[in-house]
């Protein structure tokens, strides 16, 4: 048999990987989309302790009020949590848009601080340190924000920060369409 | 000392390198005459053995047959090896070598290295910024400064917008709630303060309002001074968050300028900086002639107008102007540029000849503070005999000034003279 075949054999290979990653690339796809399988299912179970001292544990009710609202999970060490952060600032003072906050993995002080300094835009604030409402809404990192709409469906779920055109053409039409 | 060590270490070690390298050709017969001395002791001892009787005759003439094949095979590889192996070649590429390397590593040394370096370790560079408290990018510094300012003078708009560019940089670039405190303060003592301005335009972007901030950067664009520092990074602010927003580019002189190809950009660079100037040059003559046959084109006229200017053509700029405006006027940042156009073909001293005053005029109406229109028309005042109107001009600018302007001694000197 011809040895010299096998040493095609590596080469045929990166010729076989070069031609997936031109693929990723070309095609149009987004490598950094996973999707989500919560999209038009009611959202997972809210109930996590408050953020903010001396107020109640955020619970389901919040999410079935009838009006539409945002759920943001974030921390303090995130630097894209900073970058979008005055859009939800915006969001809350300028379209009076109801945003659950949820400090993921953060310990509690350190995001006060943090919102402290940059200003608050949540009517609900909690604190996940241990991850675990994290789990149970499939987050894969921060930031993430959900869509949840008045019967408490989930509607739209960004992976990553949101950004202006976000705003513009999805969270705005929603608002306004959900209420 | 060093360089001297090493040089004398390589010395050494070419110089144990060679001696054994020039000698390989002994080296090799040397073992051709070992060779045989084993195989003629080989031979001594089966003679031996044949004459005491230990070995029978027929298997000692075997034995000697054997060891005079090998004697004769030695003697060919020997042979055949000298021969194929061209022989001077081989005996001088590795001494060679071995002296070539070094002169060539001295010889890239000499033209590149640089002995006199001072030595820049990797721990000194950590701690420098710490062992220099003037350091002016330190946050905490900046804050204090600017507290300590407001503390002073509360509601000082300079102070406040710097309290408030600190804060901002405190927050990794994130306009916050408190920094824009400061800036509408700011603002609110000096409606027209440039950095204040830029932040806000920043929050705005930053916010989600990308048209209001461009909006914004543009009017302070066409407000500031030609020369102002910040006008490059401002406009690069505005590239960057239209681009992302995905607006139209916005019209500057700056990037309507036609972007030469990669391979004029790569023929531009090889040239001597003369040579380069020349090029340059030769290319707006080209857009000049090329103007001349289609004199209807504005945004050409004006390309070719901030051409000339690059290159202190001035009347020719001027010329340029004056071309573009007749087919629609020009606005206040344009005004600018043709008017500093004109005043810059003045001889010190003298008063601005007519044209330049009809530019300067048409620019102080449109922006009634603006320095270059005010010292000018000022000085074409003062030579038509019109003193009062010179003074309230120069006043005027003066107290627009900073307090650090070098053109300020000049001004109060000209005051004083006019008084």
């Amino acid at each position: 048999m011809n040895r010299h075949l096998l040493f095609l054999l590596p080469l045929a290979t990166l010729a076989l990987m070069a031609g997936f990653f031109a693929w990723s690339l070309l095609a149009g796809r987004d490598p950094a989309s996973i999707g989500s399988v919560l999209v038009g299912r009611p959202a997972p179970r809210l109930e996590v302790k408050a953020l903010r001292e001396a107020e109640p544990p955020l619970t389901d009710a919040l999410l079935k009020s009838g009006k539409p609202v945002i759920v943001n999970f974030f921390a303090s060490w995130c630097t894209p949590c900073l970058a979008e952060h005055p859009l939800f600032a915006r969001l809350a003072e300028r379209d009076g848009a109801v945003i659950i906050g949820i400090a993921w993995k953060n310990k509690p002080e350190e995001a006060r601080a943090w919102l402290k300094r940059l200003g608050d835009p949540y009517k609900f604030a909690g604190a996940d340190l241990e991850g675990r409402t994290g789990l149970d809404w499939g987050l894969s990192g921060v930031p993430e924000t959900y869509l949840v709409d008045g019967q408490g469906i989930v509607r739209r779920h960004f992976r990553g920060p949101i950004t202006e055109r976000d705003v513009n053409e999805t969270i705005m039409p929603f608002l306004k369409g959900a209420k | 000392m060093l360089e001297f060590l090493l040089a004398l270490l390589t010395t050494a070690t070419v110089g144990a390198l060679l001696v054994p390298l020039l000698r390989v050709g002994t080296h090799r017969t040397e073992r051709l005459d070992s060779a045989l001395a084993i195989y003629r002791d080989q031979l001594a001892e089966i003679e031996r053995e044949r004459t005491s009787g230990a070995m029978p005759e027929a298997e000692a003439a075997a034995a000697r047959l054997e060891v005079e094949r090998r004697i004769l095979a030695a003697a060919n590889t020997s042979d055949s090896t000298a021969h194929a192996q061209s022989p001077g070649f081989h005996r001088f590429l590795p001494p060679a070598l071995a002296l070539v390397i070094p002169l060539l590593a001295l010889g890239v040394y000499l033209q590149v290295g640089r002995p006199g370096l001072p030595a820049a370790p990797f721990s000194a560079q950590r701690s420098a910024p710490q062992a220099n408290p003037d350091e002016p990018m330190s946050i905490e510094r900046l804050l204090a400064l600017a507290r300590a300012r407001l503390a002073e003078t509360p509601n000082d708009p300079d102070a406040l917008s710097a309290l408030g560019e600190a804060l901002v940089l405190e927050a990794d670039g994130t306009v916050t709630p408190a920094a824009l405190k400061a800036f509408d303060g700011a603002l609110a003592g000096r409606p027209d303060d440039p950095r204040a301005q830029f932040y806000r335009g920043l929050h705005d972007a930053q916010s989600g309002d990308s048209r209001a901030a461009v909006a914004r950067w543009q009017a302070l664009e066409a407000k500031s001074p030609p020369d102002a520092p910040w006008l490059v990074m401002l406009r690069s602010e505005i590239a960057r968050v239209s681009k992302a927003a995905g607006l139209a580019a916005p019209p500057s002189a700056s990037t309507a300028m036609p972007q030469p190809s990669r391979d004029q950009v790569e023929a531009m660079q090889s040239l001597a900086p003369a040579e380069r100037q020349q090029a340059i040059r030769s290319m707006v003559e080209g857009l000049d002639a090329k103007m001349k046959e289609n004199p209807g084109d504005r945004a050409g006229w004006l390309r070719l107008a901030n051409a000339w200017k690059v290159l202190n053509e001035n009347a020719k700029a001027a010329d340029a102007y004056a071309m573009a405006d007749a087919l629609s006027p020009l606005d206040t940042r344009m005004l600018t540029d043709w008017a500093e156009a004109l005043v810059r073909q003045i001889e010190p001293g003298t008063a601005p000849p007519p044209a330049a005053v009809a530019v300067l005029q048409r620019l102080e109406k449109a922006e009634p503070r603006n320095a270059l229109a005010l010292f000018y028309l000022g000085a074409a005042s003062f030579a038509s005999g019109d003193k009062a109107e010179a003074l309230k001009r120069w006043k005027t600018l003066l107290a627009l000034l900073p307090a650090d302007a070098p053109i300020r001694a000049m001004l109060e000197e000209r005051i004083k003279a006019a008084e």
